[in-house]
């Protein structure tokens, strides 16, 4: 499944728009990261911890909008757009959404 | 012990009335969605070739939906051992397919056949702590084309 | 060329029931914080049994001085005018404590003070160092001595055991790591959910404390009288007294009232024969 945060795909042409497809995902952290989150409060840099969690959550929000261009017959995800949203003190929401598409394979 | 007896009260109260607003929520969602059926909604910008004489009007539509006492407990307990919180899923799906219907409803009333280029934008009120309601507004928002030819000569149906 | 298909649902909604998710979780979270309970109380209770009794007296004399009501710890003279029918009332039952603490067998070095407060309060309680404070009002429902040796030996039990300062220590620490632990539920419900599973767990342990101070109270009077006529009175009066309402076993620091009584009754079925009461000394302002 093709994803792109584009319109036109080089060398591929759309034949059928489908629709918007959307992923969302709303994930806590734990206590641990938490604790070590307040340390480097003190200390600054990264919070390898939070990225980490940040990171699979947008992937499984991807991947749950790939999975409904897929169950409706889609082959790519174009106009792709990402957002994040603080729902709850200690959670964040990922949301992913875009239009699927058919692509015909036009590169000879 | 009154403590105790409150706060599973007020959990009972909240699952109660929680769950059952959140299947009525869905099932008039699912039916308004039939309906709507028509109005093709894109997150793309380029306009297809063939669009003929159209109009454009930016449409929008949005809803704050509230927790639940019940989720908010699950929440507190889920963050502290981490994972998807799956009571806030469903609230989150709810408030963004209604807020979608909204921006469709307006689209509609417009005359409109097609929404292209929808964004949604999430945020929270107030994020439920110390006693303050929590609740989450979806926002979303797209450019309608109007086709001239059925553009409402009467503003209001 | 251009059409909306609609996608499945269930896709970004879990079909998990909510209610099992929020038991399992709950269970789970509770599960842990007893667990925690249990280790941080025996850690608690095995290095309380390492401080000597001389320094649970400095702690006990420097906490108490704080307190007005007690003023000087050791009363060994009248306070002022007004004074002297309590004073009296003191030293007899400093008297009477230091029997029982020899008929119970204290290790070298633990002594018992009294503190005799002349007030309604319908309680007695022991605390660090050996202190045991009696109230007035307490001592207004007892017939007679035996009655009064029951409490009086239930007390010393506490202390022998170091029951005061297993408490204390578990109450810190069990207080501590709820403390570290508080906040990062994002909810005071939740923070105080978890409070309760915890103190449910602590007050199982008061209550162990309180059995075995019983046991230990009742063989203490068998020894010293010979027999336990009587020793039942002050928890029958009790008895009827909260009949009104007593919290739910689970929520509460000391047994079931009614099973106190039991335990007495059944203790003099098995032990020794049934014997005269001693009367409490007549010159004393202690049944008004």
């Amino acid at each position: 499944m093709l994803v792109s945060n584009i319109e036109f795909i080089p060398g591929k042409k759309i034949s059928k728009h489908l629709g918007m497809v959307q992923g969302n995902t709303v994930r806590a952290k734990h206590a641990g990261r938490d604790i070590m989150a307040g340390l480097k409060n003190i200390f600054g840099g990264e919070l390898v911890g939070y990225t980490e969690l940040l990171s699979e959550a947008r992937e499984e929000a991807t991947a749950r909008m790939v999975a409904q261009a897929a169950a409706i017959g889609a082959n790519a995800v174009i106009n792709v757009r990402y957002s994040t949203s603080s729902v709850t003190a200690g959670a964040a929401e990922l949301f992913a959404y875009g239009t699927a598409v058919i692509l015909d394979n036009d590169r000879a | 012990m009154l403590d105790l007896g409150i706060f599973l009260t007020l959990l009972v109260l909240g699952y109660g009335f929680g769950r059952v607003a959140e299947s009525r929520h869905f099932r008039s969602i699912i039916e308004k969605e039939r309906d709507f059926q028509d109005l093709l909604t894109f997150s793309e910008r380029t306009l297809p070739t063939d669009i003929g004489d159209v109009d454009a009007a930016l449409v929008g539509g949005n809803v704050v939906i509230s927790i639940d006492y019940f989720k908010r407990i699950a929440a507190g307990l889920r963050s502290l051992v981490g994972g998807r919180i799956g009571a806030y899923e469903s609230l989150l799906e709810r408030a963004r397919r209604e807020a979608v219907l909204r921006m469709k409803q307006e689209a509609r009333a417009k005359g409109a056949t097609m929404i292209f280029n929808v964004k949604l934008e999430t945020a929270s009120i107030s994020k439920g702590q110390n006693q303050q309601v929590g609740s989450v507004e979806v926002y979303a928002y797209g450019t309608a084309l109007i086709p001239t030819a059925a553009r409402p000569v009467a503003s209001g149906v | 060329m251009y059409e909306n298909r609609p996608p499945p649902e269930g896709i970004n909604v879990s079909d998990e029931h909510p209610l099992k998710d929020f038991f399992i979780l709950f269970g789970g979270i509770g599960v842990a914080i007893v667990i925690l309970v249990i280790a941080l109380s025996f850690v608690a209770g095995w290095l309380g049994r390492f401080v000597p009794f001389e320094v649970e007296k400095k702690w006990a004399q420097k906490a108490l001085s704080f307190s007005e009501s007690v003023g000087d710890v050791s009363r060994s003279e009248p306070q002022g005018p007004g004074d002297d029918q309590p004073h009296a009332v003191q030293l007899y039952l400093q008297d009477l404590a230091d029997r029982l603490a020899d008929a119970q067998g204290l290790p070298d070095g633990m002594g018992i003070r009294v503190h005799y407060v002349d007030d309604d309060t319908v309680n007695a309680f022991a605390t660090l160092g050996g202190n045991v404070f009696v109230f007035g009002g307490l001592l207004e429902k007892l017939p007679h001595e035996n009655a009064l040796a029951m409490v009086m030996a239930h007390e010393i039990a506490h202390i022998k055991h170091r029951d005061p300062l297993v408490a204390a220590g578990r109450g810190l620490t069990v207080g501590l790591a709820l403390a570290s632990l508080a906040g990062l539920g994002n909810s005071q419900a939740v923070d105080a959910a978890l409070g309760q599973v915890a103190t449910v767990t602590v007050l199982k342990y008061s209550r162990n404390q309180e059995t075995a101070a019983d046991i230990a109270a009742m063989a203490t009077l068998d020894r010293y009288y010979g027999h336990l006529s009587g020793a039942e009175v002050l928890f029958e009066a009790l008895h009827e007294h909260s009949q009104s309402y007593e919290p739910p076993i689970f929520l509460s620091t000391h047994p079931v009232t009614q099973q106190r009584i039991d335990a007495i009754k059944a203790y003099r079925r098995h032990a020794s024969t049934t014997g005269a009461l001693t009367a409490l000394p007549t010159n004393l302002p202690l049944a008004r």
